[in-house]
C-alpha cells in the first residue's frame, strides 16, 4: 500500500525512464488521406431528433404549445393505465399542470422533493416525467442534469418515462453537448440518455427495457 | 526499366513456377529482369518468432544484395515478404542508425509484384485469358501494411474469360501467419477451415492471391479435404499459366 | 477427411474462473478443445460478425472517424506522458468535491479498502455495473472469502454478466460477457435461479432478470462501478451502459465506489467528445451509448439521490511497469472489443481459450505484461499477426507490433526454449550464407525422394507433423528457381 506522494512519485519515475518513442501509430485505413473531412451539417435539428429517436424505438413528437405538450404527457399515462406519475420539482412543469388533471383523473402525482424515501416512491411509480437539460439531433439524445428537484431515478426507475423539451434547446451534436460542460464545474451528474434502456446480451437479440425505462417519450414544444 | 528480382526462400525451393512467370510477364512490359546472386530470405521467420538479432543479421545479408543503383526498383511476387523488408525492416534497425539509414533507403524501392505492374509501370490490362470462377485472397500484410487491395482487382478484371466472384468475410486472415502455422495448429486449420468453407459457398473454382505463402497453405488444406480447387499465383494467371 | 466431434459442453476445469491472478498458461490445449465445439463456433461467430458489420456501417457514416481515431492516440499519448500530473490533478478534483480518493497499488489493496468500508457501512448488499478492473483483481470472490463475516451479497447487474455470476463462470468478451452461451444454456442457469421453468424466449429470460435485479437495485447499500474514463480536470467519471445499470447503480446505493485503472485518465473533458463517440461505434455500433453516465463526486446538497458518499480508488495492478517502455500503448485501450470481434484467432477459440479477464489481441498483450515473466507466456503467440486488431482499434494501438515485442521480449528473457533458439540461429546461418542455402535446399530435395517413393505419406513425424496433421506438406520443386534462371528463362 502505498500514499498518494509515493504513488505519484513512482508514476512520474516510470513515465520518465525510458524516453520512450511510441511506433508512428495510428495507420492503415483510418489515417486521413487528403483533407480532414467533417460530418454533414444537421439541417433540421428537430426534424433529426425525432428521426433518430425514432430509429432507437422511443417515441417524439414536436407539438407548439405547452397546452398542447399536457395534452400529450395526459394521454400517454391515460393510454399506459398508470397509477403514479413521479416528477421533477421544476418550475418548467409546475407550468405545465399535470398534477391537477392527473388527480382527477385519479393517477397519483408524486414531487421530487421531501420524499421520505425516495426509492420506494420511485420504485412503484408508472411514469417519471422531466424536463432536460439539452436534446442532441444527430443522436436523439436527452442531456439530464442532476440537481435539487431534478432526481435522478425519475427518469430510470419509472417502465414509462416522458421527456418535455423546448426547441431551442436542441443542439446539433455531440461534441457541442460536450462543449456546455468543458469550462465550469459540472454537476455531480450529467447523463446523455439515448433511447429505451436495452440489453443485447441473449443471442444478441433485442431486449428494450432492462433495467431502465423501455418506453421513452420525447415532446418537443415550440 | 531494370528491375532486381526478389524470389522469397519458399518460391525459390517450393514454387519456382511463379517466379518463372513474374520474369515472363516483366519482360513481355519491357522491362529488364536481373535476378541478384547470393539471395536467400528476407528473415521474416526468425522476425516473427521474436528472434530480432537473427533477423537482423539475416536483414544485412539482404541489404547487402539488393541495395545498388543498378536497379531502379526490386520486385517481389509476395506481399508478405516486401512488407518485412519496407515495413519491418526501419522497425527492427530503429536504435542502429546506419542500418535504418539503409532500410529507409531501400523500403520505397521494394514493390510488391502487382503494386509495381499498376502503381509504377501503370498497366493493368494484360490480354491475358483464363477460363474459371475466381476468388481472390488478399494477403494481410499486402492488405494492411502495403495497403495494395484495388491493384491485383484491376489486373484481374481485365483477365478473359475471367470471372471474379466476392466471397463472404474476404478480409479475414488464412491463418498461415509463418510459424504460427505449426505453433498452434488446431488455430491455424480452423482458420484456413473458415476460409474454404467461404470459398466453396462461393461456388469459386479457382484461388488466386499475391503471396504463395498463403496458399501454400490453403492449397495443403484443400488438398487435405480432398478438393481440387486451382490455386494460382497472380503473376502464373497474367502469364496464362494457369493449367 | 476428419470429422468435428458432435458439439459437447466443455469440461468443467476449463472454465475455471482465472483472473489476472491466477496462473495463465495453455492457450494451446484450450484452444484446440475450443476450435473443436461448435455450439461455441456458431455463438462466436454470430456474435463477431454482427458485431463487426455494425460497427463498419456506423464509422463509415462518420467522415471524421480517422481525425478522431489521430486525435484519441495523441491524447492518450500526452495523458500518458504525464500521467503523475493528471493523476493528482483528478485526486484534487474529486477531493475538492467532497469526494474521497484512494491510491490502490495491488487488487489486494482494492479489495481491502472496498471491505473495510462495506464493514463501516454496515453494508449487506453491493450491486455491481459491469468493471474489467475488478474481473481482473476477482474482486467478488476476494471480498467473499476475506470478509466472510460481513456476509456480503455481491450482485453483477448487467444482464451478461449476471448470468455468468449465476453460472458460476467468467465473461469472455469484454463487451458482450456471455456471447459463448446460448439461449438454451442462458434459459437453465436463470430458471435454476427462478425456481422455475421459464420458456426459451429473450421477453420471458429479459423480464424475469429486470424484476430480480429490480430488488437488488432498490435495496443495495454499495454500488461498484468501474470507469469508462475519467477525466484529469474535472474529477468526473464517465460509464457507458446500454441497460441502465450504470446509471442506477451510481444513482440509487448511498455509497458509490468507482475502482478506476490509472490508464483510463484523460485530461480535459472535452476530450470525451472523442473518446464517447468511437467507444460506442467501435464496441457496439451504436452512434452514443444509451447512458453515457457522468458522475462528479457524491451528491449535491438538496439532492435525493445519487450516492452521499463517492469514493475513487485509482488502481495500478502493474500498469505503471508499462509507463516509458515500448509497450505503453497497450495502455491507450479503451476496453471497446473491436479487437476481439476482427481477430480471426478470437473468432476461432472464443475468449475463454485465453484463460485470463482481458481475452483477444489486446489480451493477449497485456495478460503476460500485467503478469510478467513466464506468466502467459503462449498468448503473445496467439495470433497470425494478420493486423486486423490493429486496423480495428480506434485509438491506432499497433497491437500485432506489441505482439511481435513480447515474442522478442521472450527470446531476450530466455522464456523461449532452447530448441527454438537453436533452430533459428541455424536459420541465420544458413540463410547468410547462399552456399549453405543451396545446399540445404538440394538435401531437403533429396530427403524427400523416398518419402516420395513410399507412396506420398500423410503425415510426418517431428515438427513437421503440426503441419502434416491436418495439411498436405508442400513438395519442395525438382529445381529451384535460382537453378532454372541459371538454365535461363
Amino acid at each position: 500500500m502505498a500514499d498518494r506522494a509515493e504513488f505519484l512519485q513512482k508514476v512520474r519515475h516510470r513515465t520518465q525512464r525510458g524516453r520512450y518513442k511510441p511506433t508512428n501509430a495510428p495507420d492503415v485505413a483510418w489515417t486521413p488521406k487528403d483533407e480532414p473531412r467533417h460530418s454533414p451539417q444537421v439541417e433540421d435539428p428537430p426534424a433529426r431528433f425525432l428521426e433518430e429517436l425514432e430509429a432507437l424505438g422511443g417515441h417524439g413528437v414536436r407539438v407548439a404549445s405547452v397546452d398542447e405538450a399536457r395534452d400529450h404527457v395526459l394521454s400517454v399515462v391515460r393510454e399506459r393505465g398508470a397509477n403514479l406519475l413521479v416528477r421533477w420539482d421544476v418550475e418548467e412543469l409546475e407550468a405545465l399542470g399535470v398534477d391537477e388533471p392527473l388527480g382527477r383523473a385519479g393517477v397519483g402525482v408524486a414531487v421530487w422533493r421531501d420524499l421520505e424515501d425516495f426509492r420506494e416512491v420511485a420504485g412503484k411509480a408508472d411514469v417519471g416525467l422531466s424536463t432536460a437539460a439539452w436534446a442532441v439531433a444527430e443522436t436523439g439524445t436527452l442531456v439530464l442534469e442532476g440537481g435539487p428537484g431534478m432526481g435522478r431515478s425519475v427518469t430510470l426507475l419509472p417502465p414509462t418515462y416522458v421527456a418535455v423539451v423546448r426547441v431551442d434547446q436542441i443542439l446539433r451534436t455531440v461534441p457541442e453537448a460536450i462543449e456546455k460542460y468543458s469550462g465550469g464545474p459540472l454537476p455531480a451528474n450529467v447523463c446523455f440518455h439515448t433511447g429505451p434502456s436495452r440489453s443485447g446480451d441473449i443471442e444478441m437479440s433485442l431486449f428494450v427495457g432492462m433495467h431502465g425505462p423501455g418506453d421513452v417519450h420525447v415532446i418537443l414544444v415550440g | 526499366m531494370r528491375v532486381a528480382l526478389f524470389v522469397p526462400c519458399y518460391v525459390d525451393l517450393v514454387n519456382p513456377e511463379v517466379g518463372v512467370s513474374v520474369v515472363r510477364v516483366l519482360r513481355k512490359l519491357g522491362v529488364e529482369v536481373v535476378y541478384p546472386q547470393g539471395q536467400t530470405c528476407c528473415g521474416q521467420p526468425a522476425f516473427n518468432s521474436g528472434f530480432f538479432d537473427e533477423a537482423r543479421s539475416v536483414g544485412r545479408h539482404f541489404m547487402d544484395v539488393f541495395e545498388g543503383e543498378e536497379w531502379d526498383h526490386v520486385v517481389c511476387p509476395s506481399g508478405s515478404c516486401a512488407t518485412m523488408v519496407s515495413h519491418y525492416y526501419p522497425f527492427i534497425y530503429e536504435n542502429l542508425p546506419d542500418e535504418r539509414d539503409r532500410a529507409e533507403e531501400l523500403a520505397p524501392r521494394v514493390r510488391e509484384f502487382s503494386d509495381f505492374l499498376v502503381n509504377v509501370l501503370g498497366v493493368t490490362d494484360f490480354g491475358a485469358k483464363l477460363e474459371g470462377r475466381a476468388v481472390f485472397h488478399t494477403g494481410c500484410h499486402q492488405r494492411r501494411e502495403l495497403g495494395v487491395l484495388e491493384e491485383p482487382q484491376e489486373l484481374l478484371k481485365n483477365v478473359e474469360n475471367l470471372e471474379l466472384l466476392d466471397w463472404r468475410n474476404e478480409e479475414l486472415c488464412c491463418g498461415f501467419g509463418g510459424t504460427f502455422s505449426v505453433k498452434m495448429p488446431d488455430v491455424s486449420v480452423a482458420m484456413a477451415d473458415e476460409k474454404i468453407k467461404a470459398l466453396v459457398e462461393s461456388g469459386a473454382d479457382t484461388l488466386i492471391s499475391c503471396d504463395s505463402s498463403c496458399l501454400m497453405h490453403l492449397k495443403g488444406r484443400l488438398a487435405r479435404k480432398g478438393r481440387d480447387t486451382r490455386v494460382l499465383h497472380l503473376a502464373q494467371v497474367l502469364d496464362g499459366n494457369g493449367g | 477427411m476428419e470429422t468435428k466431434k458432435p458439439a459437447n459442453r466443455r469440461e468443467t476445469e476449463d472454465r475455471r474462473p482465472e483472473g489476472l491472478t491466477s496462473p495463465v498458461e495453455g492457450f494451446n490445449d484450450r484452444a484446440r478443445r475450443a476450435v473443436r465445439d461448435e455450439e461455441l463456433h456458431d455463438s462466436v461467430e454470430l456474435f463477431t460478425n454482427k458485431s463487426v458489420a455494425g460497427r463498419n456501417a456506423v464509422l463509415n457514416a462518420l467522415p471524421e472517424a480517422p481525425e478522431l481515431r489521430e486525435r484519441a492516440y495523441r491524447i492518450k499519448q500526452e495523458t500518458m506522458a504525464n500521467l503523475d500530473r493528471h493523476l493528482g490533478q483528478m485526486a484534487d478534483a474529486v477531493e475538492g468535491r467532497g469526494g474521497n480518493v484512494f491510491f490502490a497499488e495491488t487488487g489486494e489493496d482494492v479489495v481491502r479498502y472496498i471491505g473495510d468500508l462495506a464493514r463501516r457501512r454496515g453494508a449487506k448488499v453491493i450491486t455491481k455495473s459491469k468493471s474489467m478492473a475488478t474481473e481482473e483483481i476477482e474482486l467478488n470472490r476476494r471480498l467473499e472469502e476475506d470478509y466472510a463475516d460481513l456476509d456480503l451479497e455481491i450482485v453483477e447487474t448487467d444482464l451478461g454478466e449476471w448470468i455468468a455470476q449465476l453460472a458460476g463462470d467468467t465473461p469472455s468478451h469484454i463487451v458482450g460477457p456471455i456471447l459463448h452461451m446460448n439461449r438454451r444454456r442462458i434459459t437453465e442457469v436463470l430458471s435454476e435461479t427462478a425456481g422455475e421453468r421459464l420458456p426459451p424466449d429473450v421477453e420471458a429470460l429479459g423480464s424475469f432478470a429486470r424484476r430480480r435485479l429490480r430488488e437488488k437495485f432498490l435495496a443495495a447499500d454499495i454500488g461498484i462501478t468501474g470507469a469508462n474514463f475519467g477525466v484529469a480536470q474535472t474529477g468526473t467519471i464517465a460509464t457507458v451502459t446500454n441497460e441502465g445499470n450504470g446509471r442506477l447503480v451510481t444513482s440509487v446505493p448511498p455509497v458509490h465506489v468507482v475502482v478506476m485503472g490509472i490508464e483510463k485518465l484523460v485530461p480535459r473533458f472535452e476530450d470525451l467528445s472523442v473518446f464517447v463517440r468511437l467507444l460506442a461505434r467501435s464496441g457496439t455500433g451504436q452512434k452514443l451509448t444509451v447512458y453515457t453516465n457522468f458522475v462528479t463526486g457524491p451528491r449535491a446538497p438538496g439532492e435525493l439521490d445519487g450516492a452521499e458518499e463517492f469514493h475513487l480508488i485509482l488502481m495500478d495492478n502493474g500498469r505503471s511497469e508499462l509507463l516509458g517502455t515500448p509497450f505503453e500503448e497497450a495502455l491507450y485501450c479503451i476496453r471497446c472489443g473491436a479487437c476481439l470481434n476482427v481477430c480471426p484467432v478470437y473468432r476461432q477459440t472464443g475468449g475463454h481459450a485465453y484463460g485470463s479477464t482481458y481475452s483477444g489481441p489486446i489480451g493477449a498483450v497485456i495478460t503476460p505484461l500485467l503478469k510478467g515473466g513466464k506468466e502467459a507466456k503462449d498468448l503473445p503467440h496467439a495470433s497470425s499477426l494478420c493486423g486486423a486488431c490493429w486496423e480495428a482499434c480506434p485509438v491506432g494501438i499497433p497491437l500485432h507490433d506489441l505482439l511481435l515485442k513480447l515474442r522478442n521480449k521472450q527470446v531476450q528473457e530466455g522464456i523461449t526454449g532452447r530448441a527454438q533458439g537453436l533452430a533459428f540461429k541455424g536459420f541465420e546461418n544458413t540463410m547468410k550464407n547462399p552456399a549453405l542455402y543451396r545446399i540445404s535446399g538440394k538435401a531437403g530435395r533429396l530427403a524427400q525422394r523416398p518419402l516420395a517413393k513410399a507412396g506420398a505419406p500423410k503425415t510426418l513425424p517431428g515438427p513437421l507433423g503440426a503441419w502434416t496433421n491436418s495439411r498436405d506438406l508442400p513438395k519442395l520443386a525438382p529445381k529451384p528457381f535460382s537453378q532454372l534462371w541459371k538454365e535461363g528463362i
